[in-house]
């Protein structure tokens, strides 16, 4: 899910979340397919942005999400639990790069 | 490093609403909060007629820290599904947000980061009641919000002793003050009435084992935190992370896969948080 601005929609991406007014009231439901004419409707409206279906991209290089999480590890790494949770980790980093 | 502890008093936390950095929008919630007679048409009167609450709740319980299946679209409905005391911690939540991102930025993501974090684990856990979990790990650090409030100047100085010394937040806060982020919390919940299992997850977060009446509760929310920093998501005052207390984690039986989908669903606090924002 990634969150762009309604300039920089275009036909057939997929809404991620719904669409809300400022009263709460959902004027497109999430899974929506944008077509010409609700890009239209939605460029017409105050929004600052829509939720699309699409990966997140990584502020950090993955490089440097590792050498990061090794520095936040590193006053209990030592700890096997901790460490188990740390590998859990790192996989999850290394799968968000694809 | 030897240095005079600056004392933190109980009736001085409690009387926050005399300070002047306390915006005035939160000290009438607060005052709000600390009624014991408030019911849920008198908070869902007060939220309904303010459109910019209205909005950050609504938004908030649409969020990955709640997760219902259908679309909450209006406050009343709201307050019947979630009930007295998760929508008080809400409406505390969302008005600490402004002074969270205004004096210690990423305070307000780290704890959104919580909130979806231990609504994952509950909902693993089939806890009966997931949104109170949510509430909780959304305020588990309200201490620290109203420590940098009445000691800006010494608590910045506490992160900064945080980040030279490499330790913890919490650990460098018993080097400044006579009490931590968790009793200042605890002395606010129970201020504003909160339910004892709220207030005992902000007392023991980073002491689950001493919790006589909310020992998984806390040990969720003792785990989210571990996770929503090991993750590096938002700022709680250091840049490490804490020790796991074995009990606790054995207490909640999770598995790595478990650990994973929890990390995968933290993946959206950046999301969330902004959105509060805009």
């Amino acid at each position: 899910m990634k969150k762009i601005s309604l300039d920089r929609i275009e036909p057939g991406m997929k809404l991620a979340k719904s669409v809300l007014s400022k009263s709460g009231m959902v004027l497109l439901s999430e899974g929506t397919e944008l077509t010409e004419k609700w890009i239209e409707r939605l460029q017409d409206m105050e929004l600052d942005g829509i939720c699309i279906d699409a990966p997140v991209e990584q502020a950090l290089s993955q490089e440097d999400a590792l050498t990061q999480l090794d520095g936040r590890f590193k006053l209990v790494a030592h700890h096997p639990r901790m460490a188990n949770i740390k590998t859990i980790m790192r996989k999850h980093i290394e799968s968000l790069y694809g | 490093m030897d240095r005079t502890l600056i004392p933190i008093s109980r009736s001085k936390i409690e009387n926050i609403n005399a300070l002047p950095t306390v915006p005035g929008s939160f000290k009438s919630i607060s005052s709000f909060l600390e009624k014991p007679t408030i019911s849920l048409e008198k908070i869902g009167l007060l939220i309904s007629q303010d459109p910019a609450l209205t909005t950050k709740i609504l938004k908030m319980v649409n969020s990955a820290a709640y997760g219902f299946p259908g679309r909450i679209s209006s406050v009343s409905h709201a307050v019947m599904l979630l009930g007295l005391n998760v929508v008080k911690g809400l409406l505390l939540g969302v008005s600490v947000f402004e002074i969270m991102e205004k004096m210690m930025s990423g305070l307000w993501t780290h704890s959104v980061g919580c909130a979806i974090a231990a609504r994952e684990i509950a909902g693993k856990l089939n806890i009966k009641d997931p949104e109170e979990i949510s509430v909780a790990a959304l305020l588990h650090d309200i201490g620290k919000v109203i420590m940098i409030l009445e000691y800006q100047q010494e608590y910045e100085e506490t992160i900064r002793e945080a980040a030279t010394a490499e330790c913890l937040i919490y650990d460098a806060e018993k080097t400044f003050f006579t009490e931590t982020h968790t009793v200042v919390g605890m002395w606010l919940a129970e201020k504003w009435n909160f339910p004892r299992n709220l207030v005992e997850v902000i007392s023991y977060h980073h002491t689950p084992q001493l919790s006589k009446l909310a020992f998984r509760e806390t040990a969720i929310v003792h785990l989210a935190d571990i996770l929503v920093r090991g993750r590096g998501i938002g700022f709680a005052g250091d840049n490490f992370v804490p020790l796991l207390n074995n009990g606790a984690f054995e207490t909640l039986g999770l598995s790595n896969d478990d650990i994973r989908d929890v990390l995968v669903k933290i993946e959206e606090t950046k999301q969330v948080s902004d959105d509060m924002a805009s």
